[in-house]
């Protein structure tokens, strides 16, 4: 005490009656000082405050999340299939009701778990906890967060309509498939898919943006495993000016090989870009077209490497043997690449092809009879 | 009523499938990472096993070559419940000698149809 109070007289002292008659330097020096003084204690202050206020929050969240978690696996539990879903769901609904959902908190912790549990399920448990969802009016909060200027809100919004099927909502999810948030329109595409079943890539018409390739592979997965969603032809989106909805739809002309398409990937080996050229002759060897295999050969002498390498590889796929004496020259450039892509193409031709790498094997130069060994070699 | 181990890290499955497992009278062990089933596979025997793909410190594939190389417990049924659903994956549990393998999300009728059908067999 008797220290506080002289340490408190010696302040006063020092800032009000002697502080006049020090010399400028000392005079800054003791301002910074306490200047200093101050900012630390307000840092401490706040750091105190933070941590105090997030260790109630992760108390509150820690005990909703217990308490919420129980109820919903009171409903895997005791929700019979033979009662019926609405009887399971009327069962369940007034303990949830009794929950205050107007709290942000609360209710964001109910959707997080609801959501969870919908994740993992299927069937029966599935119904119920969609209904739940539904009936406790969260589907509400579902098309505020959509109109949400964060994009991490849309996109839990997005989200929400998808996991529900939610197809009344569809929409307004539609509206976002050409989002300037690149993530918002990759979720909106999405769920698009997801939620509309007559015509799913409708946002392939109107696309500005790029389809990333993760992005391509996200919605390659949902096409080819969903049952339910109405394959399109793509042919129609080939002649689009975004080239990665172009590329994005051979992909899938060649995993659903849509032969009618061919005609139209015959044109596309003209394109400026390299990529969707590269792409073309992927898909063409992929459907073994071996009528086009001329249209290869033709452009073949003013592609670039990685389309060459594409067309050595689309050769080889298709093997007609129409082609092998051509194969037999890329032997001859100085192009390890080529030769090797081209002694592959070679091997793809079966016992025909094997048989004949055997016989140029004595014939070619040492280097070469290496490239043909190592593509030999079944252990490669 | 048969002694099953469930190993699932996610809690809420976990949970959910334990008291649903209750509810058809089995004895239910828990393990939250691989580690724990290992240790409660050498402690005690059990009639059906049921195992995450994806777990912490030991895979479920690892789980299931330890269960199956191990003579005691070589027959004993297992079924994997992953939500890797990848050809090579599902290939090599079922070469390792998994008896089932269930996708996630999955309709917990048909798991516990399936629980039944093992046990039975």
């Amino acid at each position: 005490m008797l220290l506080s109070v002289s340490v408190g007289e010696y302040l006063k002292s020092l800032f009000f009656d002697r502080l006049p008659f020090f010399p400028d330097n000392i005079r800054i020096s003791l301002f910074i000082i306490m200047f200093c003084l101050i900012a630390t204690i307000e840092i401490y202050l706040y750091v105190f405050l933070k941590k105090a206020k997030n260790k109630r929050d992760n108390y509150l969240n820690a005990n909703w999340k217990e308490k919420i978690s129980n109820m919903l696996s009171n409903i895997i539990i005791y929700g019979d299939e033979d009662d019926g879903l609405e009887n399971v769901v009327n069962h369940f609904l007034p303990r949830f009701k009794k929950l205050p959902l107007k709290r942000k908190r609360v209710r964001n912790i109910l959707i997080e778990e609801i959501r969870i549990y919908h994740s993992n399920f299927t069937g029966f448990t599935a119904d119920v906890l969609k209904e739940l969802f539904i009936k406790l009016e969260l589907h509400k909060y579902t098309l505020e967060k959509l109109k949400s200027n964060y994009w991490e809100i849309q996109i839990e919004g997005i989200r929400e309509i998808a996991q529900f099927w939610l197809y009344e909502y569809d929409q307004l999810v539609f509206a976002l498939t050409d989002h300037e948030h690149e993530i918002v329109r990759m979720e909106a595409q999405t769920a698009h898919v997801r939620l509309n079943r007559d015509n799913p890539f409708k946002f392939l018409d109107h696309m500005r943006g790029r389809i990333l390739p993760w992005h391509q592979l996200i919605l390659f997965e949902i096409i080819t495993k969903a049952k339910y969603v109405k394959i399109p032809s793509f042919v129609k989106w080939l002649g689009s000016r975004n080239d990665s909805v172009v590329i994005f739809c051979l992909k899938l002309i060649g995993y659903y090989q849509q032969l009618d398409a061919l005609a139209e990937i015959v044109k596309l080996l003209k394109h400026p870009q390299e990529e969707i050229r590269k792409m073309s002759v992927w898909v063409i060897g992929k459907m073994e077209a071996e009528f086009v295999e001329e249209e290869l050969l033709k452009i073949y002498p003013k592609e670039t490497q990685k389309v060459k390498l594409e067309i050595l590889s689309a050769l080889g796929k298709i093997s007609s043997g129409n082609y092998l004496s051509f194969l037999k020259d890329c032997l001859l450039t100085p192009d390890f690449e080529i030769k090797m892509g081209a002694t592959k193409a070679i091997l793809g031709h079966g016992r025909k092809g094997k048989l004949m790498l055997q016989e140029l094997q004595s014939v070619v130069s040492a280097k070469n009879s290496q490239i043909i060994a190592h593509v030999l070699d079944a252990r490669i | 009523m048969a002694r099953i181990l469930l190993v699932e890290d996610e809690e809420l499955m976990l949970k959910a499938l334990e008291f649903r497992l209750k509810k058809d009278e089995h004895e239910v062990e828990i393990a939250k990472d691989g580690r724990e089933a290992l240790l409660k596979i050498q402690s005690a025997d059990f009639d059906l096993i049921i195992t995450d793909i994806m777990l912490p410190f030991v895979s479920g594939l690892e789980i299931i070559g330890k269960v199956k190389q191990t003579p005691h417990l070589a027959k004993t049924p297992m079924i994997v419940l992953s939500a890797v659903g990848l050809e090579n994956v599902v290939l090599e549990a079922f070469e390792l000698g998994v008896d089932d393998f269930i996708t996630k999300p999955f309709n917990l009728t048909e798991l516990t149809i399936r629980v039944k059908k093992l046990l039975k067999k």
